[in-house]
């Protein structure tokens, strides 16, 4: 009996350790996978000017990438701008000054909010945001425009990114000790006072690291983006005009393309790009969040 | 305890597996001797043609009632992929195939025609003398193609009214590609703001005065009413450029007008287009080549309902021909 047991202890320990490798081992084969994918575009072009050219017919052979990464930054970019602070003013206000039962359904409704399906954010966008920004917005500004924008994806991603920057600040906020924050308060100091001088200085690299995460996330988000972004591959001159983003890239035309080859491989360059991006980001993140939990 | 847990779940899982047998087998045990013809044929590719596909198949399955036929849409470069690497029996290809796709055994045969009509939104400042002119080619091309920011008053000799605002696909597709050869280019040449997917093309259009865009016939009229749906027109070509509609280019009003127009050739080809069905090599004497044989000869009878044009005599023979 007691041999069976220590035998079903074993299987499960090694079950566990196998699944444990699979999923580590698919981020280095997704890699390879794209690196492999990648190599007819690769030999056939310079990599610099896949990078840096603008020039994108690709049933003419040309397959630079420059708009493409553009628009993925600046629509990035811009979703950070807009729920950034947001995000910090309403993790503040909600672990600092709301009550516990605000605090327990807010975190309810964000938690909803992160549930919600891109595509219907993307339909969201179209039939909300775009109006919008077309009727209202633009005409402030004096233009005439679609709604298709750059400003459209900003908004979109910024609302999509917020329960992830959200909950990572509340979890930050609520990891500083109370002692500090009662010292702060038993020395005068308002509720104010003490966000400022300590929770916030205290928690920077926390934020920033919470803030990255974010941005990692906006970089990779496609369906929404893919509906209200308009899809043009041109460095836009305002944030009324449309902007083209990697992901989107490879979602337009993934599927339509693959019996082209060398224009199925820039696409797996492309996403190879994406990946190599991110990684970056995620890996930024990690480091700050490693600082912050020494700092604390 | 464990061991009735573990019986409860084994019973519920052989309950479920029996459920999901007799729901997948009923149709197929009906009249199970009515022909020798059994088996799978898998289909996958374009939107633009998945509906019909899905009514022949429905149909060639009552004839036939031991095939199994799966039909999956996924884009007609996803269907082409498959065809030619094996994993499916048939594509369904929305656009031209290309000399690249012939090389590696591309084999296909024209099963029905739709076409890819010009829209505007309802509200359009100038609909009513677009309606009675017509647009012709050249503007088309000014502005999908040379990208121009032309008013919709100006180009019918009115003050400026509003820019017009142009869309485009943004999704790699047959549509796209047939409006692009109307104009003799390719889909990367179209400018305008690109938007995902049919639905999305007449979203745009509906919700912006002063947007033009494109669709498959089978998105912009209502299939029940066979008129265009709510907010949206379509946009009268004037195929002889003379400036005016003349009776025989006015058919867009319906659906059964325009397709119609399209089976008598005239309203053009592009953007009128054929639809194929693609197999790797030809197809041996077996289901695929029975299920082609059907489409070809009954099927066709199918298309117009469904909002389609049938293949005309001459084609169907040449196809059969080919076939055989």
């Amino acid at each position: 009996m007691a041999a069976g047991r220590i035998t079903k202890d074993r299987i499960a320990r090694i079950c566990m350790v196998l699944t444990t490798a699979a999923v580590n081992i698919v981020l280095l084969l997704v890699l390879l996978g794209l690196f492999a994918k990648s190599g007819p575009v690769l030999k056939q072009n310079n990599l610099l000017q896949l990078i840096f050219s603008s020039e994108w017919s690709p049933l003419k052979g040309q397959f630079g990438l420059f708009n493409f990464i553009f628009g993925t930054f600046t629509v990035t970019f811009l979703a950070i701008i807009i729920s950034a602070p947001l995000c910090l003013l309403t993790a503040v206000y909600l672990s600092e000054y709301s009550s516990r039962r605000l605090l327990y359904w807010a975190k309810l409704f964000i938690d909803m909010l992160a549930g919600i399906p891109a595509v219907v954010y993307g339909v969201w966008g179209v039939l909300v945001i775009i109006p919008l920004i077309r009727d209202y917005f633009a005409p402030l500004f004096g233009k005439a425009v679609t709604g298709y924008s750059l400003l459209a994806g900003g908004i979109v991603l910024s609302i999509m990114v917020s329960p992830i920057i959200i909950s990572v600040l509340l979890e930050i906020f609520s990891s500083i000790e109370n002692e500090l924050k009662e010292s702060s308060l038993s020395l005068g100091a308002t509720k104010w006072q003490t966000v400022k001088h300590v929770i916030l200085k205290k928690s920077l690299s926390g934020i920033i690291s919470a803030v990255i995460l974010g941005t990692s996330r906006a970089l990779g988000g496609t369906m929404a983006v893919l509906m209200v972004t308009g899809n043009v591959a041109v460095i836009p001159d305002s944030i009324f005009d449309p902007i083209y983003t990697i992901p989107s890239l490879i979602a337009n035309n993934y599927g339509e393309m693959l019996s082209i080859p060398l224009y199925d491989s820039a696409l797996m360059f492309a996403g190879l790009v994406l990946l190599l991006i991110i990684l970056a980001f995620n890996i930024a993140s990690r480091l700050m969040l490693l600082k912050y939990r020494r700092e604390v | 305890m464990e061991v009735l847990d573990f019986m409860k779940k084994t019973a519920l899982l052989v309950l479920f597996i029996f459920i999901m047998s007799l729901i997948a087998c009923r149709p197929a045990q009906k009249h199970e001797n009515d022909s020798a013809l059994n088996g799978r044929l898998i289909i996958s590719g374009a939107w633009a043609l998945y509906p019909l596909a899905v009514s022949w198949a429905e149909e060639f399955k009552e004839i036939h009632p031991g095939v199994k036929i799966e039909i999956s849409a996924g884009g007609a470069g996803k269907g082409m992929a498959d065809v030619l690497s094996g994993l499916v029996d048939l594509a369904m290809v929305s656009r031209e195939i290309y000399p690249q796709e012939i090389e590696q055994g591309a084999f296909f045969i024209p099963v029905a025609v739709d076409a890819v009509v010009p829209t505007v939104n309802h509200g359009n400042p100038v609909l009513g003398v677009l309606k009675e002119k017509g647009m012709k080619k050249d503007i088309f091309l000014r502005l999908w193609i040379k990208g121009e920011k032309l008013d919709w008053g100006l180009i019918y000799g009115q003050g400026t009214v509003g820019e017009i605002n142009i869309y485009t696909r943004s999704d790699a597709c047959g549509a796209a590609a047939t409006f692009a050869a109307f104009l003799d280019k390719m889909q990367e040449d179209l400018q305008g703001t690109g938007i995902y997917g049919d639905p999305g093309m007449v979203t745009a259009v509906r919700d912006d005065r002063l947007g033009i865009g494109y669709n498959n016939i089978n998105f912009v009229y209502d299939k029940d009413t066979r008129c265009p749906v709510e907010g949206v027109d379509v946009i009268p070509v004037d195929l002889n450029e003379n400036g005016i509609l003349d009776e025989s280019e006015n058919f867009y009003s319906t659906l059964d007008l325009m397709v119609n127009a399209v089976s008598e050739g005239r309203y053009p080809a592009p953007p009128a287009r054929e639809l194929y069905f693609v197999s790797k090599g030809k197809p041996p004497e077996g289901l695929a080549k029975e299920f082609l044989i059907y489409v070809l000869a009954q099927g066709q009878q199918l298309n117009l309902e469904a909002g389609y044009v049938s293949i005309s005599e001459d084609k169907i023979k040449l196809a059969l021909d080919k076939l055989r």
